[in-house]
């Protein structure tokens, strides 16, 4: 059991603050968060990299604030394909186990299972320069899973790979994984399909803090403030701004909303949250393109609305230019309801 | 407590400044004595040897040599080595042979090759007199008069030294991104207004590094100096380090020729810091 | 136009070659001369405009008083430049990686700082340390020997070696020795285990550079050291003072620069391979 207690670093731009958070063994904890949300720092502090300021990191019980980064029982897969470029593929991967003194004959035919593992037998004499960056990232994830670590790190590992062996990879991690079933499995990712797909749990990063953790599906479904809200979607929940009056729901230029499917609190301002598959093309809502962009096999449309600014998902390929005009129409039951501080008050009926 | 990272560091840290420190602090403090041939020993006679320094013409007129013959030479060598490096930048048939060809003089010993152009400036025996005959030009005399032991010391510096210009410039040259280039060539530039607008500003900050390395190195000139003039005729060639020289290990002047030392080094650090902060202005625009 | 351009070009490569070629040729030259080819007015061509003669190579390894001793020098330059190169490098590296991967902080110095007093050791004049020096060595009585020359190099040349291998460590992306740790090695054993072998090209360059410039000093080892401990420079530089004998002179000179001339040819690939940009910036 790995627990942070109140951990702090004094990194002089993204420092951590606060972090109190436990992971239990025999889980995969994918972590959720924009590009400066603290993520790697994370990682580099409980493997001991980055220094603490205060608070404490423990290991079934035992504090790490002594105990060599060498001696922390952990593994890491950088998102940079970071591997020994004077070594082979085998003896990169035997590397972490040479240096456990296991002996040479044992530590071979292990790292060439791993290699077996992730799908690169045949490779074993290469360079890792001598590899195309998928291979590359799979070697370093062999000899992170080869030594059995407690803890296995992996930090954005598919963030420099391209789409296609993104998805690749992406679709073997589960598979890849299993051999550190017993252990803990921390997973940074900026994606929340990625994060949604591969976590037993879901631990969502926002500025140096933990802002939210939970069931993956359930933070979806009803995230816990505005900050968790935006980057647990992609493309992202749109935020607007509204208020309650006299029990009725309104955006900010006066038009109401259907409120049948929530029950509102009392009157003031609140914001509402539009989740990109809540527009549909046809509506009375005049709406006017400012972006189209793809995204996979969709089309993501930012639009100006009346209200505000909102982004809409599209499925399949679509051209939208900028300035085309359409009305579009709000499914008004998967709304989201915010108090003006950020905290999510949304409550449904029935 | 001894952590790695002192492992590291401390034993070069340590060595240096065991060698260099100590022979520094001793000699600052043998510039306040009067140490000489006639009486070694550490007394003190305050700022007696700086006072005397300052009224030495000798030393300030080699200063300003100095300042002259490594402005002269750096330049030289700064424009030659990069007209050498764009030369040989682009592939070209015999390209390599030409590279190797230009680094060889830097690594050969400045003294040495000192002796070997003292017998081809040599006024009656040597070739360079010999050549400038077949021109109809007489027969200048390269050590015996004051001008031409001038260019003579120019001339060796920067057939020794123009290599090593041409070596950090062509290094320069081949990391240069590529775009720029391509930009340039869609704007249709032709390769004149190519090279002042995309290599040369993109040239700059290596420019500058290049020019304060070969003029701190040009600031020491001694061993060539030496063999070729002897600070010769007079004291036409007569550079700061050669006159302390003199000085300190001719005539044993321990104490004086410490003055002079630390007042050199002290004039030589404030002017290349200055000359650094104006390169760093003038061709790259901002400040260090 | 291009045409034109090209011309001037290949005539200036051309005039330059001769330039940096003409010293040596000359030398070679003279170096099969005796005492009638030389002092009878510059002569170039052996068997035509002289009659070659062998004398002045004879005389480097011919023994007695008739001979130059030139085994000696070349053995001293040779040690003195390669234990003064092999230590700097060593030290050198070490530092240059400690000062690339640590945080050093002692009251207001720090890193820069040190980095600063390491490299601007390479604006010190050498005639402001020579007489220091001399004192120095006479102290310890190391005068005039192999090692207070290589205790003297060694501050010529580990600045050197710092100067390249700080900015070559700073191309090593710092998460390769990180994951050395992670997997197994202690701070020391990641520096050795991994990042030393991935370091050879800034070792080469560095190497290069301590060894030319060990080799090509002429002050120390001539300020420094008396009959005992000859080095090649001085050495030769001596036969210029007596009754100049060119021939054997410039057998000798050719001799001496030959091993490091050579050297050009390596440094010629590092420099179009675009691995010593890093090194000078």
């Amino acid at each position: 059991m790995l627990t942070l207690q109140n951990l702090t670093t004094p990194h002089p731009k993204l420092p951590l603050s606060g972090l109190d958070v436990t992971f239990e063994p025999g889980k995969i904890y994918t972590i959720l968060g924009r590009t400066g949300a603290g993520k790697t720092e994370l990682l580099r502090t409980l493997i001991g990299l980055d220094p603490i300021a205060e608070g404490a990191v423990h290991l079934d019980g035992k504090n790490l604030d002594r105990t060599p980064i060498r001696a922390r029982q952990m593994a890491m897969v950088y998102q940079q394909f970071i591997n020994y470029p004077h070594l082979d593929v085998l003896a990169n991967v035997a590397f972490p186990l040479r240096r456990k003194k296991v002996n040479k004959i044992d530590a071979l035919a292990r790292a060439r299972e791993a290699l077996e593992l992730v799908g690169l037998a045949e490779f074993e004499t290469r360079k890792p320069s001598e590899l195309s960056g998928g291979q590359q990232q799979r070697v370093a994830l062999a000899r992170a899973i080869v030594k059995h670590a407690r803890i296995l790190l992996m930090d954005e590992p598919l963030a420099n790979l391209d789409y296609k062996l993104r998805e690749q990879l992406r679709e073997e991690f589960p598979r890849l994984l299993e051999k550190n079933s017993d252990g803990i499995i921390l997973y940074t990712t900026t994606e929340p399909g990625e994060a949604m797909q591969l976590g037993d749990e879901l631990i969502v990063m926002h500025e140096g803090r933990i802002v939210a953790k939970g069931d993956p599906g359930e933070l979806f479904e009803n995230p816990p403030s505005i900050e968790v809200a935006q980057v647990i979607s992609d493309p992202p929940i749109s935020i607007c701004a509204g208020e309650v009056k006299n029990g009725h729901l309104y955006f900010n230029d006066g038009s109401a909303v259907d409120e049948t499917s929530l029950s509102l609190g009392a009157d003031g301002p609140v914001r509402i949250g539009i989740r990109p598959d809540a527009l549909t093309i046809g509506g009375d809502i005049p709406a006017q393109v400012t972006l189209a962009e793809f995204s996979g096999s969709d089309t993501i449309v930012h639009l100006r609305l009346p209200f505000g600014e909102a982004v809409m998902l599209v499925d399949g390929i679509r051209e939208y230019s900028p300035g085309v005009k359409f009305g579009v129409s709000l499914e008004t039951s998967a709304l989201l309801l915010f108090s003006q501080a950020g905290g999510n008050i949304t409550e449904r009926t029935g | 407590m001894l952590k790695p990272k002192h492992f590291f560091l401390l034993p070069a840290l340590l060595t240096l400044v065991a060698i260099i420190l100590f022979p520094l602090i001793f000699t600052v403090r043998v510039s306040f004595s009067s140490w000489d041939v006639y009486q070694a020993g550490l007394d003190y006679i305050g700022g007696r040897n700086y006072t005397r320094v300052f009224e030495d013409t000798r030393f300030w007129e080699s200063l300003l040599r100095l300042s002259s013959l490594s402005f002269i030479t750096v330049t030289l060598q700064y424009v030659i080595g990069f007209a050498l490096a764009l030369a040989v930048w682009k592939q070209m048939k015999g390209g390599r042979i030409f590279r190797v060809l230009f680094l060889v003089p830097m690594m050969t010993t400045p003294v040495v090759m000192s002796v070997i152009w003292r017998t081809m400036l040599h006024e009656s025996l040597g070739p360079a007199n010999d050549i400038l005959s077949a021109f109809g030009i007489g027969p200048v005399p390269w050590l015996s008069s004051a001008a031409g032991a001038f260019v003579s010391v120019v001339i060796v510096e920067v057939w020794q030294w123009t290599p090593f210009m041409f070596l950090l410039l062509f290094a320069g040259l081949v990391s240069l991104p590529r775009e720029p280039y391509l930009a340039a060539a869609i704007d249709g530039a032709g390769p004149v207004r190519t090279f002042w607008q995309v290599t040369f500003p993109l040239m700059a900050p290596i420019s500058i590094g290049a020019l304060i390395i070969r003029l701190i190195e040009a600031s020491k000139i001694m061993d060539t100096v030496y063999i070729l003039t002897s600070g010769g005729p007079g004291t036409a060639t007569e550079t700061p380090s050669y006159y302390i020289y003199i000085r300190g290990l001719r005539d044993f002047q321990v104490g004086y020729s410490a003055a002079l030392s630390l007042t050199y080094l002290v004039l030589m650090i404030i002017t290349l810091t200055i000359i650094a902060k104006l390169l760093m202005r003038f061709l790259v625009g901002k400040d260090a | 136009m291009t045409r034109t351009y090209n011309t001037i070009k290949y005539l200036f490569l051309l005039a330059w070659s001769i330039f940096v070629v003409f010293p040596f040729l000359w030398a070679l030259s003279t170096s099969f001369k005796d005492a009638n080819a030389v002092t009878s007015g510059a002569r170039y061509l052996p068997w035509v405009e002289f009659e070659p003669s062998l004398q002045g190579w004879q005389s480097l390894f011919a023994s007695g008083s008739r001979g130059i001793n030139i085994i000696t020098p070349f053995f001293n330059s040779a040690t003195v430049t390669l234990l003064a190169s092999v230590i700097s490098l060593v030290l050198g590296t070490l530092a240059a990686y400690g000062l690339s991967r640590y945080k050093f902080k002692l009251g207001f110095i720090k890193n820069a700082d040190i980095t600063f007093f390491f490299i601007s050791q390479r604006i010190m004049p050498p005639i402001v340390l020579a007489i220091p020096f001399f004192l120095m060595l006479k102290e310890i009585r190391a005068l005039d020997t192999i090692a207070g020359l290589v205790i003297v190099y060694i501050a010529l040349l580990l600045p050197i070696a710092v100067w390249v291998m700080i900015d070559f460590f700073a191309s090593i992306p710092k998460e390769l020795d990180e994951m050395a740790m992670i997997d197994g090695c202690t701070p020391i054993g990641a520096f050795f285990r991994v990042v030393l072998p991935n370091s050879l090209a800034g070792l080469v360059v560095a190497g290069m550079f301590c060894l030319i410039f060990g080799w090509n000093d002429f002050f120390f080892a001539f300020t420094l050291t008396f009959t005992e401990t000859q080095l090649l420079p001085v050495a030769i530089v001596s036969l210029n003072s007596s009754v100049t004998p060119w021939w054997s002179l410039s057998a000798f000179a050719l001799i001496s620069v030959t091993p490091l001339a050579l050297v050009a040819i390596v440094v010629e690939r590092f420099m179009s391979r675009g691995s010593l940009a890093g090194a000078f910036r």
